[in-house]
């Protein structure tokens, strides 16, 4: 089962890219997990970088579902998502 | 005269060339303030239903507000009302850059432009010598914004058109430096009465009520302003680009006309790879703004100019499959010099690709191909070949070849970069909103899909309740007139700085969903001003305002809106959303699109109006609208 990981802008420049593949994550918190792996030992940065930025699967945030809980299915979208304004 | 107003109407007749000035009527501006809406209610009053948009008698009304002339941060926008040409209800846009200054310092609070000129004039006003001159605008005719602002010199203070005015296209917008009042058309008004530019010069200053407590107090809002993650951090930093990462994760980015919300290559078109790759290192404001939202990019060809913001980012990137931020700034900075509404235009170039796509039009343009887009957009300034019937908008175009299933209009607007099945609210407020689909007459989204405190933007609750609090801010922010942006500094600083995923923060969030009925009355109790603008409006004028002062004036401004789109023959068959919105899902756990019907009754008895869509004698009389 493999599920995409959409990162922040910040994320983005510390993994290269501003999208990974997960395999086998069950659930938001093993996703968030292999991102964290991941990271490496910039795994401080990462824990700062998720403090601003909530989870969305397929642009529902997860705290709306069952947050951590909250099950994946083959194809589905994580994505980070930080508060912003535009215009 | 109240304080903080010129006490001045500036009478312009371009058809007989002579002017008059006339003195602000102080109970308009007690029940309106000034700005949009004011100007809603001089067109109101002297115009009748039924008139050519684009004929002598739609009047061009150029409407500062008390705040305008004084140095409060995000005070330097006038408004422009008048009937709009693309929607045939009310028009009016605002615009930031320099022309609200001049118009305050000229002793000027309304310029009423009426009739046509029958060759290209421009104006020149002198405030202090009381006098209008009207030059022979030949030689600036067909010139673009850029270089008109720059032939007419920095003695003054412009508002001009590009050629997009001058020929009338549909979504022409009206520029004062690098800013435009964009929406509604009211630039191909401008050009339909050959009026190439106004200039305004004067050295008149403000007259406030207690200049001393607005100076200290206004020392205190910078330095709000300066801490604040949105207005001092994410704004200055990466512009109002910064949004496009939270559409594109929150699946409410435009993408290919609307048929998906997020896109892939959405990251090179964001605020933060525009700071990393494309910014030339100077970020502009309109004046007195500490915010910077503005940045320059360099185009090739052309040099430094004005970078592309969130909505062009996304309808001209993401709505387009583009990815590349160069051919975005390039289309900007055309958009721009043209006059053009880069939404309305974004909007009309992907459903030209659609109707191009299903072999419904041979429109020369594709999805994900930048091939042909830079002439086209050329071509619709000009109005020539296919740019001719493109200058129209969507809604045209859809009735002409089909395709309003997917032309993405409300009333004739074209939609904004926020898509409304992941934002119920915002879709309440786009199908309410009096000028069409647009999102700065109440940025409802900010409340629920992208802002610091977001509820859940797809149930019910708060989302017909929401719209209304915020449109009839909306509708007072733009009568001082104060700029839309500002709304986004009420949210404090340490709700920004909470960890979205802890306890407190969703304990907060649940306690906001579940204000009901709450929120209406906390917003609507007159008592001491607290934000800002309410001080600042306080401090000049003399009068008392509150937030429940400024939820009254904007319904009143809202409701009078509401009965000038009546009278034009609008029903609540026009308070609806593009079909695709309505029926086509683009969330996996959704068998549908957005549930307006459901919500659409709520609204309307909340806003004190019938099943109709009217509002009931009741309601306005008690918003003191006469009609």
């Amino acid at each position: 089962m493999s599920v995409t990981i959409q990162l922040t802008y910040e994320m983005s420049k510390v993994l290269g890219a501003p999208r990974l593949e997960v395999e086998g994550a069950r659930n938001v918190a093993e996703a968030i997990e292999q991102v964290r792996s991941r990271f490496g030992e910039l795994g401080g940065e990462f824990e700062k970088l998720t403090r601003v930025a909530a989870v969305a699967v397929n642009g529902v945030l997860a705290s709306y579902r069952r947050g951590a809980r909250t099950p994946l299915e083959d194809g589905d979208v994580v994505a980070f998502v930080k508060a912003a304004a535009g215009g | 005269m109240i304080k903080g107003y010129a006490g001045r109407v500036l009478e312009v007749d371009l058809g007989n060339r002579s002017f008059a000035f006339r003195p602000l009527d102080e109970e308009v501006a007690r029940l309106y303030i000034g700005g949009k809406g004011y100007g809603t209610r001089l067109l109101y009053d002297r115009t009748v239903a039924g008139i050519d948009p684009l004929g002598p008698e739609n009047l061009l009304i150029f409407a500062t507000g008390p705040l305008n002339g004084s140095v409060a941060p995000q005070s330097n926008r006038f408004a422009v009302v008048c009937k709009s040409p693309l929607t045939g209800g009310i028009g009016n846009a605002t615009c930031g850059g320099s022309f609200a200054l001049g118009m305050k310092k000229a002793g000027i609070d309304v310029l009423v432009v009426s009739n046509c000129s029958a060759t290209p004039v421009r104006l020149e006003i002198d405030g202090d010598r009381d006098q209008v001159l009207f030059h022979d605008a030949a030689d600036l005719w067909g010139k673009g914004t850029y270089a008109t602002q720059a032939a007419l010199g920095k003695k003054q203070y412009h508002a001009v058109i590009g050629p997009a005015g001058e020929n009338q296209v549909l979504f022409a917008g009206i520029v004062s430096n690098e800013r435009i009042a964009g929406r509604t058309g009211v630039g191909a008004v401008m050009g339909s009465k050959k009026l190439k530019a106004v200039s305004v010069t004067g050295s008149r200053k403000l007259d406030m009520d207690d200049p001393e407590k607005f100076k200290e107090y206004t020392k205190e809002v910078r330095k709000i302003f300066k801490d604040h993650p949105v207005l001092g951090e994410s704004m200055k930093r990466f512009g109002t680009g910064a949004i496009v990462n939270t559409t594109n994760a929150r699946n409410i980015l435009p993408t290919r006309n609307f048929q998906r919300g997020s896109f892939s290559e959405a990251m090179n078109i964001s605020g933060e790879y525009l700071e990393e790759h494309g910014l030339v290192g100077v970020k502009t404001s309109c004046i007195h703004c500490p915010v910077t939202c503005g940045r320059d990019v360099e185009v090739e060809g052309v040099g430094r100019v004005k970078g592309p913001e969130y909505e062009t980012l996304a309808l001209m990137g993401s709505n387009l499959e583009i990815g590349d931020l160069k051919k975005v700034s390039e289309w900007n900075y055309w958009a721009d010099d043209m006059g053009m509404d880069t939404i309305s235009l974004g909007a009309t170039l992907s459903f030209a690709m659609e109707l191009h796509e299903r072999g419904i039009l041979d429109a020369g343009i594709e999805f994900g191909d930048p091939a042909g887009v830079t002439e086209l957009i050329r071509d619709i300034g000009h109005r020539r070949g296919l740019g001719d019937e493109l200058a129209n908008g969507t809604r045209r175009m859809s009735a002409k070849y089909g395709g309003a299933a997917f032309a993405m209009h409300v009333k004739g607007l074209e939609l904004s970069a926020y898509d409304p099945r992941g934002s119920f609210a915002q879709g309440v407020e786009y199908a309410t909103t009096n000028r069409g689909g647009c999102h700065v007459q109440g940025a409802s989204m900010y409340m629920e899909s992208v802002g610091p405190l977001t509820i859940n933007p797809q149930n019910l609750k708060m989302k017909a309740e929401i719209p209304i609090v915020q449109q009839n801010l909306a509708c007072a922010i733009n009568s001082m007139v104060l700029c839309i942006f500002t709304t986004y500094g009420i949210v404090p600083k340490a709700v920004h700085q909470m960890d979205p995923n802890s306890l407190t923060y969703r304990a907060l969030v649940l306690a906001f969903e579940n204000m009901g009925p709450l929120l209406r009355r906390v917003m609507s109790m007159k008592g001491p001003p607290m934000l800002w603008f309410e001080k600042w409006l306080t401090f000049i004028t003399g009068e008392k305002f509150s937030g429940g002062h400024l939820q009254e004036i904007g319904a009143r401004i809202f409701n009078l809106e509401r009965m000038y789109n009546l009278r034009e023959g609008f029903t609540a068959a026009d308070d609806t959303l593009p079909p695709r919105m309505l029926h086509e899902p683009i969330f996996k756990h959704m068998s549908s699109g957005h549930p307006l019907d459901q919500l659409l009754p709520r609204y309307y008895r909340k806003r004190g109006w019938g099943p109709d869509g009217v509002p009931t004698q009741r309601t306005l009389e008690r918003l003191q609208v006469q009609v």
